[in-house]
């Protein structure tokens, strides 16, 4: 199950971030979806280290924490989209699936006239799409 | 990993055993231990200490017997605790400190071959060894000491000998006393390891006979196997047999039956834990990280879900949390993870690795994880058993049995004490009371901290300030405020940087506790002002304040912060009466404890208080009324009421009081505005969120120069203000928290040019000069002359203090500008234009002493002081300026007084005034060279050039010149000519030549007037009277002056003009034609040609006439005559004209064959004016 999901800036700033547990546990989720900025970071600026290839937007798992997994995906305006999921067992097509639906999803918000660049999305059309893509995925 | 014994956490280390001749033990123990791999000894001065060796195990529970001591069979008698285990505590330690791989007898020689008494005494002594040892599999080895190498030997004795000791010829060596122990050395590694390697195969060969025995046998064959290899150095086959062993052991979980189930649940992970050190300590030395690491996940996903008993899972947690610092500390001291990443391209394709699970730090962090899961589940249980609290530790005497991960009573019987097996309730108190020994919070902090500086030295900042923020609630959950602040203190810092709001909220929550615990109010209030001011806007107020996924400051959401708004502001703007109930705040604060905030541009408190100011003008006049807007913003979620608003200019005068007319006034007067200052009353002084409060009013300045408003300080109630710095909304910065927020902004003031636009800082112009400054002349100045440059300093209104007149030349032509520093290094020359004096004040001689008179002249720079003046007076001073150069210079003039005295603080007005004055060259002299009449010399150069002397005359030698030297005016000014003359430049110059003015008495001539573009001319003779290629001819002198004016005491200007350099020759051939003046149509007329020549040889010259049209000519056209040395040739011709008119002779070419130089005679030289018949003026005349 996809218990969060993020947009973080280019400045590293949250610019959506929306959690899906009944659990009140959103402030954990805020500390993975941050702790994982470093990951992309490092990936980011030693492409060679990691052996990742940045030809895609697609990060892959960032890094797993106990509970979770983290799954990142990097636009082409530096715009950080994150995941977190509780399940175990993720196949990369359904993440990669995911993202870009997500990714179709952002792209519709912030090309309202009205939406600022690189301020907080409070569409509520956003959330709602977001929340249909999410729970239209259940990795396993 | 410490708490491992160190057997397990190092590789093992053979043993050997020594007996006998203990002399040599000491250096061959060094020996053996300095080897690589080294080699351990145990020492027995002789072989009656027999029984000391393999003593150990035999005591406690096993009666002497030669079975295998190795494996503990399940035929073996059942032990006090009534059931075996998997592994034996101490079976690690033996091998490396009670039982030997091999045994070295060491025998005296003389005891072998001498007496027969001590022989029998070694046979004896052999085989009571061969008796302990055989059973054992140890091997043997006799060592023979020789006194001397020639010691005699018997071989029957040596043959005895080894049939005794059933060895072979190699296993018994001889050595000197001082023997160099080479071949003991390697012979002991080499049976060491043959030791090992049956040990080794032997157990193998029963695990291959499975089926007949049991799990936990296999996991024990299993384990010494792979101990073995690895005292063999075999990591592969150690690496392989662990990892058979921990398969094994993984299989027994939930078969086995042996224990009671917590015990042997225990048992089981104590086991695997081992064994995953060893492969994990193995796969890292091999260099194989991403094995490891996988092999760790492989480990960890296993055991995950076998917690056990959910009541004591702090059990199952406190060994998560092991196994994660084991591995972390395993990383870090392992060598691998240097070359990590290299090899990490070639991912396994069942799991992806990330990058930070190949950092110890991670594991740590992880480790720290577990061990707070194991703390909080702990503290639940005590908190909800009655029993569990009652439990210490001095309950029962439960000590750790001899088998792995087993747990035994010691009970005393008698003299004896025996270990019984214990139940699992007994065992969980003694978990228990265990577990309350430890301070598990300092563990925490410790590996956190681990964590947190691994993360900084990788740059991951943000798992660092995890990290941080983890350390920080450790410490605020163990009452260590100071601790916990300095931690939180690095989280918030990245948290306010990146913006993460509702992160930061909670680390300001325990930030804004730890302030209140250590009781520092202000930071306390600052801290809460910056909560309050977050752009928090979630309105879910599901969470109540007591849950404890919330940090004090309660979820982040707008009642929150209003109620911190609230508590804040009851807090420090408490009246007088309510000073008593602050106490529940946790502070005591004295009555008169003011409390003052800055906010600078960096401070996180900007949200709360932001201050723009701008002045509606960019210059202002002094005393002049100027509009200034003061717009003011708080982010505070409820309105705030202002007491009232100081505004604070750098030039104090111009600070002003804003009062809420509301309010009482408060008689604590500000101490930044002067009494009598200016107030405004405002009806009302209300911050509304987000919106702005727009005040505008007008202000005056006395001083003139930057009036720059600095800050507005708010008055919240008696004791507390806020000062926020002044901000121009021109170049206002977003608040960064803020600045992401999706919300509609408005402009800090209404108009809205001023808001793009609008500065902080305005210019206060400098009152009215009412002195005026004229400078009486303009140019052009010409080059030479002393310009003189009138300036006049008249006071119309305002005296003058303290003047001080600053003159400066700036080049205009782009020569560079001539500043007086760049002035120093050149020398005079090189100043194309300067200041030559600065002729003072006349008539002002009495105050230029008075007031010191500072006079400073530099060629380009000048300094005058200007005496004190009343109102109407004036004083003036001329400036001379000298041209060098044709150039355009720019002077400025600037004077600046003190209208009102001398005081210190009064303002200089200064007066500026400028002027371009054109230098430009006063005339211009030409020359040009004349030779006599009719008359022509081959000179070789001039027909012949060399190619360096291109533009210079030539002129013969010793024969007379003209030299004509034109002056022009060249300005719009009339000049008055005194003299022209030409001076040589040396005594060589005298004697080389010969000048002579032409017309005789120069003087009167050389006098003229000179309108502009008129050209004054003057001859020259010139005799050359020596020979030179260069004849410098000296320089023109030329004195003049400006025409007019009544000045006539005005000095002359001298110019010089430099003439040019002549080439003088002797020319071997002159021609010369001789032809009357005119001629008269129709009439004859001779006209000879006449070659001189002027060398010593003889000359051939061949010449050409050509005929003219409007003569009628006799005599030889072309021929070539010889000219004798210094005697000259005429040529003839009758000539008769048929033309009128100014008419063309016929030209003559002359070609001297010797210089084969061919000339003609100028085309002026040979024409003649023919009249049509004879000029009868002249008859006239004549009559």
């Amino acid at each position: 199950m996809i218990v969060c999901v993020a947009v973080v800036g280019h400045q590293n700033n949250p610019l959506y971030i929306q959690s899906f547990t009944e659990a009140d546990d959103a402030l954990k989720l805020h500390h993975i979806v941050h702790c994982s900025l470093d990951v992309i970071d490092e990936r980011v600026n030693n492409p060679k280290k990691s052996g990742t290839t940045l030809n895609e937007a697609f990060l892959g798992l960032l890094y797993p924490t106990l509970n979770y997994k983290v799954y990142g995906y990097l636009t082409n305006t530096k715009v950080k989209f994150i995941m977190v999921t509780t399940d175990l067992d993720v196949r990369d097509t359904d993440v990669r699936s995911f993202f870009r639906k997500f990714h179709a999803a952002y792209v519709d918000a912030v090309s309202n006239p009205f939406h600022v660049p690189g301020k907080k999305i409070t569409s509520r059309t956003f959330a709602d799409s977001v929340s249909n893509i999410v729970r239209s995925y259940t990795f396993n | 990993m410490e708490e491992y014994p160190e057997e397990l956490r190092t590789p093992p280390v053979s043993l050997a055993a020594l007996f006998g001749y203990s002399e040599l033990h000491a250096s061959i123990s060094k020996h053996l231990h300095s080897q690589q791999p080294p080699i351990n000894a145990l020492a027995f001065p002789d072989l009656s200490h027999l029984s000391l060796l393999l003593a150990h195990d035999d005591q406690i529970n096993r009666t002497p017997s030669f079975r295998d001591p190795l494996s503990v069979s399940d035929s073996s008698p059942p032990t006090p605790s009534g059931c075996g285990g998997i592994l034996k505590r101490d079976w690690l330690l033996k091998h490396r400190t009670k039982v030997p791989a091999l045994v070295a007898a060491f025998f005296p020689s003389h005891h072998i071959f001498g007496d027969p008494t001590q022989w029998l005494q070694v046979c004896s002594d052999l085989d009571n060894l061969k008796s302990v040892i055989r059973p054992k599999n140890i091997k043997l080895v006799v060592v023979v000491v020789q006194s001397s190498p020639q010691e005699e030997i018997s071989e029957d004795r040596l043959v005895a000998l080894r049939k005794r000791a059933e060895l072979d010829s190699k296993y018994v060596l001889f050595v000197n006393s001082s023997i160099d122990s080479e071949l003991t050395l390697s012979l002991s590694r080499h049976l060491a390891l043959a030791y090992y390697r049956e040990e080794g195969r032997r157990i193998k060969s029963r695990i291959e006979k499975r089926s007949s025995h049991s799990l936990d046998l296999n996991v024990r064959y299993c384990f010494k196997v792979a101990v073995y290899a690895e005292f063999r150095r075999d990591w592969g086959e150690a690496l392989k047999f662990y990892e058979d062993a921990y398969h094994s052991l993984h299989e027994m979980i939930g078969t086995s039956a042996r224990l009671p189930a917590i015990q042997r649940l225990v048992e089981i992970k104590t086991i695997a834990e081992q064994l995953h050190f060893k492969i994990s300590t193995l796969l890292l030395h091999g260099g194989k990280l991403i094995e490891a690491v996988t092999w760790f996940h492989q480990h960890k996903s296993s055991y995950e879900k076998v917690v056990g008993s959910t009541e004591f899972i702090f059990l199952h947690w406190e060994w998560m949390s092991r196994q994660f610092l084991v591995f972390a500390e395993l990383l870090e001291t392992s060598s691998a993870t240097v070359q990590s990443f290299s090899s990490l391209n070639q991912r396994t394709t069942e799991i992806s690795l990330t990058e930070f699970e190949f950092y110890p730090a991670y594991y740590y962090q992880l480790a720290a994880h577990y061990l707070k899961d194991k703390k909080s589940t702990l503290e639940l249980l005590l908190s909800m058993s009655v029993t569990a609290q009652e439990i210490d530790s001095s309950s029962e005497s439960v000590i750790p049995s001899v088998y792995v991960g087993q747990f035994a009573q010691l009970l005393e019987k008698g003299e004896a004490f025996t270990l019984h097996s214990i139940t699992d309730e007994e065992y969980i108190r003694y978990t228990i009371s265990e577990a309350k020994r430890f301070q598990d919070s300092f563990e925490i902090v410790a590996w956190l901290k681990r964590s947190y500086e691994s993360f900084t030295n990788l740059k991951a900042r943000r798992m660092a300030a995890l990290c941080a923020f983890e350390v920080g609630r450790e410490y605020f959950g163990l009452s260590d405020p100071r601790n916990a602040k300095f931690f939180f203190d690095i989280t918030a810092n990245l948290y306010r940087q990146e913006g993460w709001v509702t992160l930061l909220w909670e680390v300001l929550g325990y930030l804004r506790e730890c302030s209140r615990k250590l009781g520092a109010y202000k930071e306390f209030v600052e801290l809460s002002l910056e909560m309050v001011a977050l752009p928090v806007t979630s309105y879910g107020d599901s969470g109540n304040l007591e849950n404890e996924k919330y940090g004090p400051g309660g979820p982040a959401t707008i009642s929150g912060r209003e109620r911190i708004h609230r508590e804040i502001f009851t807090l420090v703007c408490r009246e007088d009466e309510l000073t008593s109930s602050t106490g529940e705040s946790g502070f005591n604060l004295a009555i008169d404890s003011p409390l003052d905030l800055e906010i600078d541009l960096v401070s996180p408190l900007r949200p709360v208080l932001l201050a723009s100011v701008a002045f509606h003008e960019q210059m202002i006049k002094p005393r002049a009324l100027c509009s200034i807007t003061l717009s003011l913003l708080s982010h505070l979620p409820l309105p705030v009421d202002i007491d009232h608003l100081e505004v604070q200019f750098n030039q104090s005068t111009c600070n002003f009081v804003i009062r809420n007319s509301q309010r009482p006034l408060w008689d604590s007067a500000s101490n930044t505005v002067q009494r009598g200052g200016q107030v405004e009353n405002e009806p009302s002084l209300v911050l509304v969120p987000n919106n702005w409060l727009r005040l505008t009013y007008a202000i005056k300045s006395e001083q003139s120069g930057k009036l720059e408003c600095l800050s507005v300080l708010a008055k919240l109630g008696p004791f507390f203000t806020i000062c926020s710095r002044a901000e121009s909304p021109a170049a206002m910065e977003d608040l960064p928290v803020w600045k992401h927020e999706n919300r509609v902004e408005s402009l800090p003031t209404k108009d809205p040019v001023l808001a793009v636009f609008g500065q902080k800082a305005t210019q206060v112009e400098e009152p009215e000069p009412q002195v005026d400054v004229s400078l009486g002349a303009s140019g052009p100045a010409l080059v030479g002359e002393d310009f003189t440059m009138p300036i006049e300093v008249t006071s119309k209104g305002h005296a003058v203090y303290s003047g001080e007149l600053k003159i400066n030349l700036v080049d205009v032509g782009g020569g560079g500008l001539f500043s007086p520093r760049e002035a120093e290094p050149f020398s005079l020359e090189s100043h194309h234009v300067e200041i030559c004096g600065i002729d003072g004040a006349e008539g002002n001689d009495e105050s230029e002493s008075e007031t010191g008179n500072i006079k400073k002249i530099q060629q380009s720079f000048g300094l005058v002081s200007v005496p004190d003046l009343k109102d109407g007076e004036s004083w003036s001073c001329k400036l001379e300026i000298k041209w060098h150069r044709p150039k355009p210079v720019m002077l400025f003039v600037s004077l600046g007084y003190l209208p009102h005295g001398s005081e210190a603080s009064a303002q200089k007005v200064h007066i500026h005034k400028s002027l371009q004055i054109e230098g430009k060259m006063p005339v211009f002299i030409s020359n040009r060279f004349m030779l006599p009449h009719r008359r022509d010399h081959l000179l070789v150069n001039r027909i012949k050039p060399a190619p360096d002397s291109e533009d210079m005359s030539s002129l013969p030698l010793n024969e007379k010149s003209v030299l004509v030297v034109g002056a022009k005016n060249c300005t719009e000014i009339a000049l008055k000519l005194v003299s022209m003359s030409i001076e040589l430049d040396d005594e060589q110059g005298e004697t080389s030549c010969l000048i002579q003015q032409g017309g005789g008495c120069g003087d009167t001539a050389g006098s003229a007037n000179l309108a502009p573009g008129e050209e004054f001319k003057k001859v020259f003779t010139v005799i050359p009277t020596m020979r030179t290629p260069k004849l410098g001819l000296g320089s023109v002198h030329l004195k003049w002056r400006r025409q007019g004016g009544n000045n006539t005491t005005e000095a002359f200007v001298s110019t010089k003009h430099k003439l040019p350099e002549v080439n003088v020759e002797a020319s071997p051939l002159v021609m010369s034609l001789n032809c009357p003046p005119y001629a008269i149509l129709g009439e004859p007329f001779t006209y000879a040609v006449r070659i001189c020549n002027q060398t010593q040889l003889l000359q051939e010259a061949k010449f050409a006439l050509a005929d003219a049209q409007s003569f009628v000519l006799s005599g030889s056209h072309s021929n070539t005559v010889s000219v004798l040395p210094k005697s000259e040739h005429v040529l003839s011709y009758k000539l008769v004209p048929l033309t009128c008119g100014q008419q063309q002779l016929p030209k003559i070419t002359l070609t001297s064959v010797r210089y084969s130089a061919e000339f003609q005679p100028s085309a002026v030289a040979s024409s003649i004016f023919v009249f049509p018949s004879a000029p009868q003026a002249n008859a006239t005349d004549k009559q």
